[in-house]
């Protein structure tokens, strides 16, 4: 039994169905698909940032410090006369890099470890889920702030820092998908000849547990980006002159009342990029679970 | 039920010996010399060593962990490198104002929360269950130190109605209870406005759960008002999940709201920690992440605990 | 003048897929001190009847209209919300299939009885609940009065009908209505509840429509029985009359499958086949007639009228039936 909560499965490994029909029923969910569109839209602004920002980024340019939005500058200028669009454009690239990463690492590091607990069971099970305990109730910023601040600021530390924030949940669901399948295969794998127990359960669970892991995925990628861009603004991230949205808007502070913008373009980047996440988590959610329907009209609007 | 506390309080220990094992290593695992940054560069390596001593830097790791959990059992967290003074002192004066922020954010969150998840599960679909949505699906989005610029910019900057500065601090102290207030409350809209919209998403499906219950069917049956229904039948059947999340999300909150601290420059926990990882403040480090852990878990057993004692179902 | 009158009820539900006719012409009348039958299957209208009767239709998604829909002279249609919940719990009571389910798990049985006489009786306090253990003596729940504080989850499933009874009757309502009441219980249990009803009611003269898919357990207990099928009645009589006499393809079919205590064990029972219509397609013939053993020629041309079969017995069969 957990000493610690961590958030509620998303769907039930038994309903999910396999990834293809989930594909087909995405489309429908209107917010999923405008969140796909814009995180894609995003990525592709952040990826082709060296082609497609108006200036240099971190070139100062003291004479044209703190001017508002206009046509040359569309998101104005910082305090050093920097480009604002520019550095939201460069600074995408250091989140969603890291955003990936973190995702790539808790992947790697929660899935084989909820896999292992969960088929081994007993006393594995017991050690490790202990171990995610202790890392659950670590307050996660704090871990991430001191392993950053005592390693260093280099991107390795900070994707192992907010790795080992998120792939503990990871593990845990994937953990109680395991369990379940173990059961239900089990009693099957005692009955089949022959087959090794090990690849029936493989194969069986990758198909049930993959659905909510994708889920919850999208979940800890919206939950790095957030947290590195938290790291900046600290101080404990990317370190100046390099572009990231959280130490732009720590710097903006000075400016809160002059320049606006310098604040509000990075804020509004992280909000969007969370938000389309965030639908795109829903609509793989509803995808997956076939219980989405719901009637709005009454019957004398059904009757014309 | 008594049982069931006195496992749950046993399995606390364990897990906080784990804690401390891994706030030790990430400490101590690292380059920078805290002894050096008190005394700068200059200072006589006599000097230096002298300091060293008097912090056991200069015995084996596990010896140093060994002594440090030796005295944390007997309620001593050591001193603060920097600050030369207990650790335990340092606590006292930080743990209520991260706790007093907190209290405050989790009023907030109450206060919008409840109302709205109440209102937009009875009104499903309706404007107000939009809204709703709307606002936790924000409130999910935005960065709470984000948040907190937007609200300085809005409130203190241009209209001038309230403070950015000034928690915790003495002319608020002296100046009678809405001065002491004032200052709390942007930080703890920033800080609260997640929970809000985590405590609003529960509430509205704990109730739409609930009000689709062959008991409220039962209570139509009977003729009830809608308020008896409403407060009375639904409410008290989905307020269960909700208290217990309160309760958890409390405890978490210590540990989160580091960033609001930063910015308001509020005297509390995480605005400690975060100075003693920059000047290598080990055992203020150590000492503090511990007692916030150990707050969390706390919290935990407490929701659990409210838990049983509200669903008479439950028995232990 | 009967005391319930329901003419022309038709309940209809808005779906993604159609408007779904749950009630689709229901009429009939209850007397006073009368228990009246509702048989069917699942999906014939009878649980739907009920809760149109008490208001409790949800609408949207529901529409409930009638010609007339009238409770001891009030009509029922025509109330309020408000005027609604005056009647309900007072005037007309409602017991239910599942008694775990129907009864709230966080309060207690004693506040789930008080507040009833708390509405509608402005009962309060220390007389409450002396009214309250006294309800609970009569439905035959032992050391009531320690029971006031106990929770629905510390009571066997016979025991929680027995408050579910106890709350309905509190307010001595002229109409109780019990949907599938007895169906989750045990057998034996089944029998005690039903004795319990049929007293309690007999005493208070109060009416009763009692609704089940069981032929044994209505016939141990009606004085009347509404057939239903596909949201219509088929069949209506005095029970005796019923029995002797089925009239409709679709209670020759119920008798069939119904398993007899006093019948030979060599007596094979003969399921009706085949699935009840979708109730949101019109069904211009007989909607009992894919599924019919005893369908004859005029079935296929015209849909069937009420027919006259004694006193007070009527169906909708074009067939007849010899007994």
């Amino acid at each position: 039994m957990a000493l610690v909560q961590s958030p509620p499965p998303v769907a039930s490994p038994r309903i999910a169905g396999s990834l293809r029909l989930a594909a087909r029923q995405f489309p429908r969910h209107r917010a999923a698909m405008v969140g796909l569109i814009c995180l894609a839209l995003i990525c592709l602004a952040a990826a082709l940032a060296p082609w497609i920002a108006p200036y240099d980024p971190i070139q100062i340019k003291l004479s044209a410090k703190l001017k508002p939005p206009s046509f040359e500058h569309w998101l104005g200028t910082d305090h050093f006369g920097r480009d604002v669009f520019s550095r939201l454009l460069y600074g995408g690239r250091t989140s969603l890099s890291v955003g990936l990463l973190v995702v790539g690492f808790a992947f790697v590091l929660g899935v084989p470890l909820g896999l292992a607990s969960g088929y081994f069971g007993k006393r594995i099970d017991n050690l490790l889920m202990r171990l995610v305990d202790a890392f659950l109730t670590f307050p996660p910023l704090l871990l991430a702030v001191a392993l950053v601040g005592l390693l260093g600021p280099e991107i390795q530390n900070v994707m192992l820092a907010l790795g080992l924030v998120q792939a503990p949940v990871l593990a845990r669901m994937v953990r109680g998908s395991t369990l379940a399948v173990r059961e239900d295969v089990y009693v099957t794998a005692a009955r089949a000849l022959g087959a090794g127990p090990a690849r029936i359960v493989l194969s069986h669970l990758l198909r049930n547990v993959m659905s909510p892991i994708v889920v919850q995925l999208t979940i800890v990628f919206a939950a790095a980006v957030v947290a590195e861009a938290s790291l900046s603004f600290l101080g404990f991230g990317a370190q100046p002159p390099q572009p990231s949205w959280g130490r732009d808007m720590s710097e903006a502070r000075r400016f809160l009342g002059d320049a606006p913008w310098m604040f509000l373009a990075p804020t509004v980047a992280i909000m969007l990029c969370v938000l389309s996440i965030n639908f795109m988590g829903d609509g793989l959610r509803d995808a997956l679970d076939p219980r989405a329907w719901r009637t709005r009209r009454t019957v004398t609007q059904a009757e014309r | 039920m008594w049982r069931y506390l006195g496992r749950r309080l046993i399995q606390v220990p364990l897990v906080l010996i784990v804690v401390s094992l891994m706030t030790f290593l990430i400490t101590r695992a690292t380059p920078g010399d805290p002894v050096q940054i008190m005394l700068g560069m200059q200072t006589s390596p006599e000097a230096a060593a002298s300091m060293r001593a008097e912090f056991n830097l200069d015995r084996s790791l596990p010896e140093q962990y060994g002594l440090w959990i030796a005295k944390v059992v007997t309620g001593d967290l050591g001193r603060s490198i920097r600050l030369n003074d207990r650790v335990t002192a340092l606590l006292a004066e930080r743990f209520p104002v991260s706790l007093q922020l907190a209290a405050a954010a989790m009023l907030f969150a109450l206060f919008v929360s409840i109302p709205l998840g109440v209102i937009a599960a009875l009104r499903r679909n309706s404007w107000i269950d939009y809204l709703c949505t709307g606002y936790t699906v924000l409130g999910f989005a935005v960065p709470n130190f984000g948040l907190a610029l937007i609200l300085i910019y809005v409130f203190s900057i241009k209209l001038d109605w309230l403070p950015i500065t000034g928690i915790g601090s003495s002319e608020a102290a002296a100046g009678g209870w809405w001065t002491y207030i004032r200052p709390f409350i942007v930080p703890a809209v920033a800080l609260g406005t997640l929970q809000t919209a985590m405590l609003t998403r529960l509430l509205r499906s704990s109730m739409i759960d609930v009000l689709s219950q062959d008991y409220m069917r039962t209570a139509r049956a009977k003729g009830l008002l809608p308020s008896t229904i409403v407060i009375v039948h639904a409410l008290k059947n989905a307020m269960i999940p909700f208290i217990t999340m309160v309760a958890v999300q409390f405890g978490y909150m210590i540990g989160i709201q580091v960033t609001i601290e930063y910015i308001f420059a509020v005297p509390g926990m995480g605005s400690a920690v975060l100075n003693a990882v920059v000047t290598r403040d080990f055992p203020v480090i150590q000492g503090f992440t511990l007692v916030i852990s150990a707050f969390f878990l706390f919290a935990n057993i407490v929701a659990d605990m409210l838990y049983a004692m509200l669903d008479p179902r439950i028995r232990y | 003048m009967p005391l319930l009158s329901v003419r022309n009820l038709k309940t209809r539900f808005a779906t993604d897929r159609g408007i779904v006719r749950a009630v689709n012409g229901v009429s009939f009348d209850l007397e006073e001190g009368e228990i009246l039958g509702l048989v069917g299957e699942s999906g014939s209208g009878k649980s739907v009847t009920a809760l149109s009767i008490m208001r409790l239709v949800p609408e949207p998604p529901g529409k409930v209209t009638a010609d007339a829909m009238t409770l001891d002279g009030t009509d029922l249609l025509g109330l309020s919300e408000a005027q609604a919940r005056e009647v309900r719990g007072s005037s007309m009571a409602m017991i239910f299939q599942d008694p775990m389910r129907s009864l709230n798990p966080v309060l207690t049985i004693g506040r789930q009885i008080t507040e009833v006489l708390h509405r509608h009786q402005k009962l309060a306090g220390a007389a409450a609940r002396r009214r309250a253990v006294e309800l609970l003596e009569t439905v035959g729940i032992p050391m009531a009065e320690k029971r006031l504080g106990a929770y629905p989850h510390q009571f066997s499933g016979g025991m929680r009908q027995r408050v579910m009874i106890a709350i309905a009757l509190s307010c001595n309502p002229r109409l109780l209505i019990a949907d599938e009441a007895t169906t989750a219980l045990d057998v034996t249990i089944q029998a005690q509840i039903i004795d319990l009803v049929k007293r309690l009611t007999r005493e208070r003269g109060t009416s009763v429509i009692w609704i089940s898919h069981d032929l044994g357990v209505v016939a141990g207990l009606c004085d009347r029985v509404n057939v239903m099928y596909a949201g219509t009645v088929v069949e209506s009589g005095p029970i005796r009359e019923l029995f002797r006499r089925p009239s409709h393809g679709y209670t020759l079919g119920l008798m069939g499958s119904t398993p007899r205590v006093d019948g030979s064990s060599a007596r094979r029972l003969t399921p009706i086949e085949g699935m009840p219509p979708n109730l949101i397609d019109p069904i211009p013939l007989c909607p009992f007639l894919p599924r019919c053993r005893v369908s004859v020629a005029a079935c296929q041309a015209r849909p069937p009228e009420p027919r006259q079969f004694g006193a007070g017995h009527w169906a909708s069969c074009l067939a007849d039936l010899a007994p």
